[in-house]
C-alpha cells in the first residue's frame, strides 16, 4: 500500500483497539457471572430481549467482510455485487419464519438439536460435521481478516498480528458465553454503524455531494458524475440465471447457518424473537446501505481523483486515511475489527453449541449439565485456536470459500432442517444419502478440489453459485422422492419416521397435546417441489 | 377449527417467505423485465435505488407485518390448545432419543 494511506500515527490506532478491547472484556467478565448453565451458556438462559437480539443478529451476520471484501468486490463488479449483497438481509426473517420459532419452542441450542430429535444420532452426527467444517472455514475468513486489520493499524508482521488478535478475541469470547457474546455483538454494531456512516458525511462532503447529511441513501447528486466517469457502474451485466442462482446459493445457505438460528434461540419468547427480527432488518439495512455508499465513493474516487486503490479490500480505510484526520481513519479500524468480532463470537459459540451439546449429547448423553458446559468452554477454546494456528498460513481455497461455504451448507443442511420441521415423510436415511452425495458432488464440482471438473466458470463457480444451483435443488429433490419409496419398504422400516419423530412436528409448531397425522404429511406439493428442483437443476447443469 | 389454524398457518408462511424473497431480490425483476429499468428516484437509476430500499424498509415492513400476523396467529393457536384435554403422553421426555 502507498504509504499516503497508512495510518500516520500508530499510537492512536492502538489507542483504539486497546479502548475497544478493555470493554469487551468487561461485557464478557460481568457476563460470565450471569452464567450458571448450560442454558445460559449457549443461550443467555433464553432471556434477551428484542432490540438487544435484534443488534447482536445483525453484528452476528455483518462480518469484517461488510468493512472490506463486500467493498472489494463492489469496486471490482460494481452495482451487480450490490444486489447480491442486499439478499442476506432476509436470511434471518427467513430462517425465523420457516423454522426458528418453532426450534424455539422446544428450547434449542443449535438446529442440530433439533435433527437430533427429529433424525436421530447418525443424521445428526453426519448434519454437525458438514456445520463445524463450515463454522470453522467460517471462522478462519474472520481471523485472517482480523490480521490484516491489526497489521494494518500497527504495521506489525501478519503473523505477530494474528497472534494477537487471535488470543485477544478467544478470550473474551470464552469468557463471557452466549450472554458476552450477544452483549458484545449489541455493542459491537452500534460501533460499526457508527464508524461506517459517520465518516462517510465527511467524505461525502468532500466529495461536494448535498447528500453528505445523510450517506447512506442521499448521494443521487453524485450520480451525473458517476455516469460520466464509469458508464457501465449502474449495468446489471448478468443475465437472469446469475440472480436467480443467488436464491439456492446464498439466500438458502444462510437460512441454516447455527449461528444465526442461535440468535433466535436466545430470545425471551417465540413473540420477542419475532420482534427481534424487524430490529434487525433496520439495523442491518443501515449498515448494508454504508457499505454499497463505501463501494460508490470508492469506484468515485478512483474515477475523479485518477488515484488507484491497490488493495481494493483496504477501500475504506484508505478513503477515510485521505480525507478525515487519523483519529477518525482509527475508529473506521476499530469497527471493522469489531465487526470481525462479533461474527467470530458467533462463530466459535455455534462450534462450542455443537460440540458441546449436540455431539456430547450423542456420546455421552448422561454428562452432568456442568460438565457439558466445560466441554463447551474447550470447544470454544479450541475452536478459537483451531481458526488461528490456520491462519498463520491461510489455505487460499478456505479463505475465498466463505461464500462458497453457504452453497455447501445449502447442500447439505438446509433441506434436513426445512423438510424435517414441515415435513413427516422426512426419512433418516433419505437423509443421510442426499446431505452426503450432494455435498461431495458440490465439492467435486467447484473448481477448488478438482478444477477440471466444474460446472460454471470463473466467478460463478468460484463463488460456488453455479454450483449450489445443481446440488442444492438435487438435494432437496432426492430427499423428498428417496423418502417417499423409503417410507413404503419394508426392509427400511427401521429408517421411517415414528410416531414420535413425528409429534416432534406437532408439538414445536405450536400443537401442544393436539396430534393429527394427516398434519405436514402429504406428498403432493412435496412431489410438485420436486418437479421443479428437477428443472432448476437441469437448467443449473446448462454451460455458462 | 384445527383444520383452520392448519390452513391458515400453511397459506402465512408461504405468503411471507414469497415475499422476503421478492423483497430481497426485486433487482431479479429488472433483469427479467428491462423495460423497467427507465426513470431515476432521488437522482439514482431506479434499478439501483427501488432494490436497496426493498432490501432495508421494504424487508422491516415485511418483517413487521410478519411479526404482527404470526403473534396474533400464535394466540389463536394457543386459545384452541386451551380448548384441548390436558396432555397425558406427548411430554417432552417421551420423545427424546
Amino acid at each position: 500500500m502507498p504509504a499516503e494511506y497508512a495510518l500516520n500515527n500508530v499510537w492512536i490506532g492502538l489507542g483504539m483497539v486497546i479502548i475497544l478491547f478493555a470493554i469487551f472484556y468487561a461485557v464478557g467478565y460481568f457476563s460470565s457471572r450471569k452464567t450458571a448453565s448450560d442454558e445460559d451458556f449457549y443461550a443467555a438462559g433464553f432471556s434477551i430481549g428484542p432490540v438487544t437480539n435484534g443488534l447482536g443478529m445483525a453484528a452476528t451476520w455483518a462480518s469484517l467482510a461488510t468493512f472490506l471484501g463486500v467493498i472489494a468486490l463492489i469496486l471490482r463488479l460494481q452495482v451487480p455485487f450490490v444486489y447480491l449483497w442486499i439478499q442476506w438481509a432476509i436470511s434471518i426473517p427467513l430462517l425465523t419464519l420457516l423454522y426458528g420459532t418453532s426450534l424455539r419452542r422446544m428450547k434449542a441450542f443449535t438446529p442440530a438439536s433439533f435433527i437430533r430429535q427429529r433424525y436421530g444420532k447418525p443424521s445428526t452426527i453426519v448434519i454437525v460435521c458438514w456445520m463445524i467444517l463450515i463454522m470453522i472455514m467460517y471462522a478462519l475468513g474472520q481471523m485472517v481478516g482480523l490480521g490484516q486489520a491489526f497489521e494494518l493499524l500497527f504495521g506489525v508482521p501478519y503473523n505477530i498480528a494474528i497472534i494477537v488478535a487471535g488470543l485477544a478475541t478467544v478470550g473474551f469470547i470464552t469468557i463471557g458465553g452466549m450472554y458476552g457474546a450477544t452483549y458484545n455483538a449489541a455493542f459491537q454494531m452500534v460501533v460499526m454503524t457508527i464508524a461506517m456512516i459517520v465518516p462517510m458525511g465527511a467524505i461525502m462532503k468532500a466529495m461536494g455531494s448535498s447528500g453528505w447529511w445523510f450517506p447512506p441513501l442521499a448521494y443521487g447528486d453524485m450520480v451525473p458524475d458517476m455516469i460520466k466517469n464509469i458508464p457501465t457502474f449502474f449495468d446489471m451485466k448478468y443475465d437472469f440465471r446469475w440472480y436467480f442462482a443467488l436464491i439456492p446459493a446464498f439466500t438458502l445457505g444462510p437460512v441454516a447457518l447455527p449461528h444465526l438460528a442461535m440468535k433466535v434461540f436466545t430470545s425471551s419468547s417465540v413473540k420477542s424473537a419475532r420482534w427481534a427480527v424487524v430490529w434487525f432488518a433496520l439495523f442491518l439495512g443501515l449498515l448494508f446501505s454504508g457499505t454499497y455508499v463505501v463501494g460508490f465513493a470508492g469506484n468515485y474516487f478512483t474515477a475523479t481523483t485518477g488515484r488507484i486503490i491497490e488493495k481494493a479490500d483496504q477501500t475504506i480505510l484508505i478513503l477515510n486515511v485521505f480525507y478525515n484526520p487519523t483519529l477518525v481513519a482509527a475508529f473506521v479500524m476499530g469497527g471493522a475489527i469489531a465487526a470481525g468480532l462479533s461474527t467470530i463470537g458467533g462463530n466459535l459459540m455455534a462450534i462450542a453449541g455443537l460440540v458441546g451439546s449436540d455431539l456430547l449429547g450423542i456420546i455421552a448423553p448422561n454428562m452432568e449439565s456442568a460438565k457439558k458446559m466445560k466441554w463447551g468452554y474447550a470447544a470454544l477454546g479450541l475452536g478459537g485456536l483451531a481458526a488461528v494456528l490456520m491462519a498463520f498460513n491461510p489455505p487460499r481455497f478456505l479463505v475465498t470459500s466463505i461464500l462458497w461455504a453457504f452453497g455447501l451448507l445449502a447442500t447439505t443442511a438446509t433441506p434436513a432442517i426445512l423438510l424435517g420441521v414441515w415435513w413427516k415423510e422426512a426419512n433418516k436415511l433419505a437423509l443421510i444419502i442426499s446431505s452426503m452425495v450432494c455435498g461431495i458432488i458440490f465439492i467435486v464440482i467447484s473448481p477448488h478440489v478438482l478444477p477440471s471438473i466444474c460446472v460454471g466458470s470463473g466467478l460463478v463457480a468460484a463463488l460456488g453459485m453455479s454450483g449450489g444451483m445443481v446440488t442444492i435443488p438435487l438435494s432437496f429433490a432426492m430427499f423428498i422422492i428417496l423418502s417417499i419409496a423409503f417410507n413404503r419398504m419394508p426392509a427400511l422400516k427401521a429408517y421411517a419416521p415414528t410416531l414420535a419423530d413425528k409429534k416432534v412436528i406437532d408439538r414445536i409448531h405450536g400443537w401442544g397435546p393436539d396430534y393429527d397425522e394427516s398434519r405436514y404429511n402429504g406428498i403432493k406439493w412435496p412431489l410438485i417441489i420436486s418437479a421443479v428442483c428437477v428443472a432448476v437443476f437441469i437448467w443449473g447443469l446448462q454451460p455458462w | 377449527m384445527k383444520e383452520k389454524i392448519y390452513k391458515k398457518e400453511i397459506r402465512i408462511t408461504i405468503i411471507f417467505t414469497v415475499l422476503l424473497l421478492l423483497t430481497g431480490h426485486s433487482a431479479s425483476i429488472f433483469v427479467l423485465f428491462p423495460g423497467l429499468q427507465q426513470g431515476t428516484l432521488w437522482g439514482f437509476p431506479i434499478q439501483y435505488i427501488i432494490p436497496i430500499l426493498l432490501g432495508w424498509f421494504g424487508i422491516a415492513a415485511v418483517c413487521l407485518a410478519m411479526t404482527l400476523v404470526c403473534n396474533k396467529f400464535d394466540d389463536e393457536m394457543a386459545e384452541y390448545v386451551k380448548t384441548l384435554a390436558p396432555e397425558t403422553d406427548t411430554s417432552t421426555e417421551n420423545t427424546q432419543k
